[in-house]
């Protein structure tokens, strides 16, 4: 079962995303959107929402699967790093074996270092 | 603000909530993430991340989230296409409560319907500081 070609998406991180993210889903948690706030926690400045990040593995997925995808995708994964305002993400995908009859593929999202920001499995009905 | 999310119990169940997803919401989502391939348009459908993340967002309006709390695990799972203009409904309960090396971890679950028919899963890790809840 051999799936479509799945093509990387990148994006770049900006504040105006994560403010244009806050206000469209709702999500105005103030480590995304606060920058004298979020100064003063661990991360030391905003991150991106982690759905955001997300949302480029599910458009990358979307991007080769079409209705298939928004019919009977998923996703299952870790939120391990978080991208900031002016990094550069890049979501990548490779298929693996199949699984009760779902594709398979293990997905990522890394940053312009290489670093791991989201690891985890897309599926999708065969 | 009554209560904060990492003071519910296990079990907790939110009250369900009917999230509308109008063209205008739904085209800001795909602005804000730059996902703007024209599946949606074609399919007249909502991107199933974004009906994950409006349920999220809907949830949070109901109870005070700690600030500097961080999205640790997510698990989201479309079981049909969801049509643009369409009105969902969302119920969510605490499905785990923890205390590990200082943090609250919470695992959220929801059921998205449309017209009763289960639309959209989702499984979501939170966690924030225990101090701070």
């Amino acid at each position: 079962m051999n799936g479509p070609e799945v093509a990387a998406v990148t994006r770049q991180i900006t504040q105006p995303m994560l403010n244009a993210y806050a206000d469209a889903s709702g999500d105005h948690n103030p480590i995304h959107v606060d920058e004298a706030f979020a100064r003063t926690t661990l991360m030391g400045g905003t991150i991106a929402h982690g759905m955001l990040v997300l949302s480029f593995i599910s458009e990358m997925m979307a991007a080769a699967f079409g209705e298939r995808w928004l019919a009977s995708g998923s996703l299952d994964v870790r939120f391990r790093a978080p991208a900031r305002p002016g990094d550069t993400v890049t979501a990548r995908a490779t298929q693996q074996e199949p699984k009760d009859g779902r594709m398979r593929y293990a997905v990522e999202c890394a940053s312009q270092s290489g670093e791991a920001l989201i690891t985890g499995t897309a599926e999708v009905g065969a | 603000m009554a209560v904060t999310l990492t003071e519910l119990p296990a079990g907790h169940e939110f009250d369900m909530v009917s999230i509308a997803l109008d063209d205008r919401r739904a085209r800001a989502y795909r602005n804000a993430t730059g996902d703007t391939l024209a599946v949606y348009e074609a399919q007249g459908t909502v991107p199933p991340l974004a009906v994950a993340a409006f349920a999220l967002g809907a949830l949070l309006e109901s109870v005070g989230l700690p600030p500097g709390t961080l999205h640790a695990n997510e698990s989201v799972r479309a079981h049909q296409p969801v049509p643009e203009g369409a009105t969902v409904e969302c119920r969510a309960r605490v499905a785990q409560r923890s205390l590990r090396a200082g943090r609250v971890f919470i695992v959220l679950e929801s059921e998205i319907t449309l017209q009763g028919a289960l639309a959209v899963t989702t499984r979501a890790t939170v966690l924030c500081e225990a101090e701070t809840s």
